[in-house]
């Protein structure tokens, strides 16, 4: 198969450049990500992360083809070839595939993803009614692999200002959390210009998220609570 | 290090970007904006006119006469058809209507289509 | 421009998109019944008390649609403050000006017609 993969070093290179890559797949390569570690093997100075590699850790999202995705979950069976692989769009290169994800997670940060309830803890856990549970779904699986908040123009052009839909979705996600009590705060820090507004409901988002969620239904959902919280 | 950060290079280049079909109606929806916005004039400068006389009504209706005015009426048909509908489009969503994935790509194709053919027909009886 | 702040741009821009979608299809509603829109019909219709306020609300629904959309592109694309603002400023100080052009076009005619 071949390869057409976007090459950065800082150390040498002023520009990126893109090199192509002749590969034999071998039995038992499935996914691309086998095949790039098959490529690891015949030239070490290419990056890219990886770890878990089965879509849970969300560490290998690249651009291939034009598209975000994860090397793990995309099968090298359908491939249009060359396979153009470039890092993650709008974010800056640290080398290769790998991108600076500082700022996108200073986002996610930035909207509390963690439970506030200043109530005093029950004996032993915050209790949740199975329907209550059931709002998470689709919410509390996403695995901050960025390929949403990379593919998302609106991200692009103000990646300081604007969340993004990976931290949208993870503000609802605490937002529909029955134990939260800070659903008031947590709206009025989203309601602003940018953080929220930015939005222009694209979808790239939920095209691109390789597990299925769809940020784009959370913000929407976030806009109502909004609008009945001000009504 | 800090300034090597700075400097690192981005991949944006829109050209290699694969869109999907909402990206495509979206940045229409923008593009259609801004011509809407840029014939605002003429078309408070023609609502004048059009109630001046007769005769001056009458001129309006010849404007597509020429080739050049009628392919940029055309335009500007497009542009109200296909922000008319992508808004409609925009609004469904926002109260949950067609905002799953699969819906909300069949109405972007619909919209991004129908627009098309409006502005086809319009091109094609003003300019035969 | 506490108005334009957070959720009420998007808001504003939902309402007077509602606003024009209603206007413009009791339009085509108005003008693709009865005979055929000649001068006569078109001149009585925009000149009665309902069509001149009608035309207006539309026009000013228009201005303030197209700022904020202008806006949200400027809010996108231009990152200089200054820039922005001033691009802003003229592109409302104009649209501000098709409306009250508008609304004299309309004085004008209501009155001659009156």
């Amino acid at each position: 198969m071949r390869l057409s993969i976007y090459r950065f070093n800082p150390e040498t290179d002023l520009k990126p450049r893109m090199q192509d890559y002749e590969l034999a797949p071998e039995a038992g390569d499935k996914k691309l990500l086998d095949a790039l570690m098959r490529l690891k093997t015949i030239d070490d100075s290419l990056s890219f992360r990886r770890s878990c590699r089965e879509g849970v850790c969300g560490s290998d999202a690249m651009n291939i083809n034009g598209r975000n995705g994860l090397a793990c979950l995309t099968p090298l069976i359908g491939l249009k070839e060359p396979v153009v692989l470039r890092p993650l769009p709008g974010f800056p290169v640290i080398r290769d595939l790998i991108v600076d994800m500082t700022q996108f997670f200073a986002h996610y940060h930035s909207i509390k993803p963690y439970l506030i309830n200043d109530t005093v803890p029950p004996e032993r856990e915050r209790l949740q009614s199975p329907a209550e549970r059931e709002k998470l779904n689709g919410l509390y699986e996403c695995i901050l692999c960025a390929c949403c908040s990379s593919f998302c123009p609106s991200f692009w052009w103000n990646p300081d200002k604007f969340i993004g839909p990976a931290g949208l979705l993870q503000a609802y996600r605490f937002i529909s959390d029955s134990r939260d009590t800070a659903t008031a705060e947590r709206l009025a820090y989203l309601d602003d210009v940018y953080r929220l507004f930015r939005c222009r409901t694209i979808m790239n988002c939920t095209e691109v998220c390789p597990k299925g969620l769809s940020p784009s239904h959370a913000i929407e959902r976030i806009r109502q609570a909004l609008v009945r919280e001000s009504s | 290090m800090r300034a090597r950060v700075e400097a690192a290079p981005k991949f944006l280049n829109l050209l290699q970007i694969r869109f999907p079909i909402g990206a495509i109606a979206s940045i229409g929806h923008r593009i259609s904006g801004v011509l809407l916005v840029l014939s605002l004039p003429l078309l408070a400068l023609a609502l004048d006119r059009s109630l001046r006389s007769e005769a001056e009504f009458a001129a309006l209706r010849d404007l597509v006469s020429a080739p050049w005015r009628a392919m940029l009426l055309a335009l500007l048909v497009w542009a109200a058809t296909h922000h008319l509908l992508a808004g409609i489009r925009h609004l469904l969503m926002d109260v949950g209507l067609g905002s799953g994935l699969s819906r909300a790509r069949t109405s972007a194709w619909a919209v991004i289509v129908a627009a098309a053919i409006v502005a086809l027909i319009a091109a094609a009886r003003w300019l035969s | 421009m506490r108005l334009f702040l957070g959720q009420r741009a998007w808001v504003l821009q939902r309402v007077t998109a509602l606003v024009l979608l209603f206007l413009l299809a009791l339009g085509a509603a108005t003008l693709l019944t009865g005979p055929p829109l000649g001068y006569e019909r078109w001149h009585a219709l925009a000149t009665s008390t309902h069509g001149a306020v009608l035309i207006v609300v539309f026009f000013a629904a228009l201005g303030l649609h197209g700022w904020i959309g202008i806006r949200d592109i400027a809010l996108d694309y231009i990152h200089a403050p200054m820039l922005r603002l001033a691009l802003l400023a003229v592109v409302g100080v104009i649209l501000f000006a098709i409306v009250i052009r508008v609304v004299l076009t309309m004085a004008v005619h209501f009155a001659r017609g009156a």
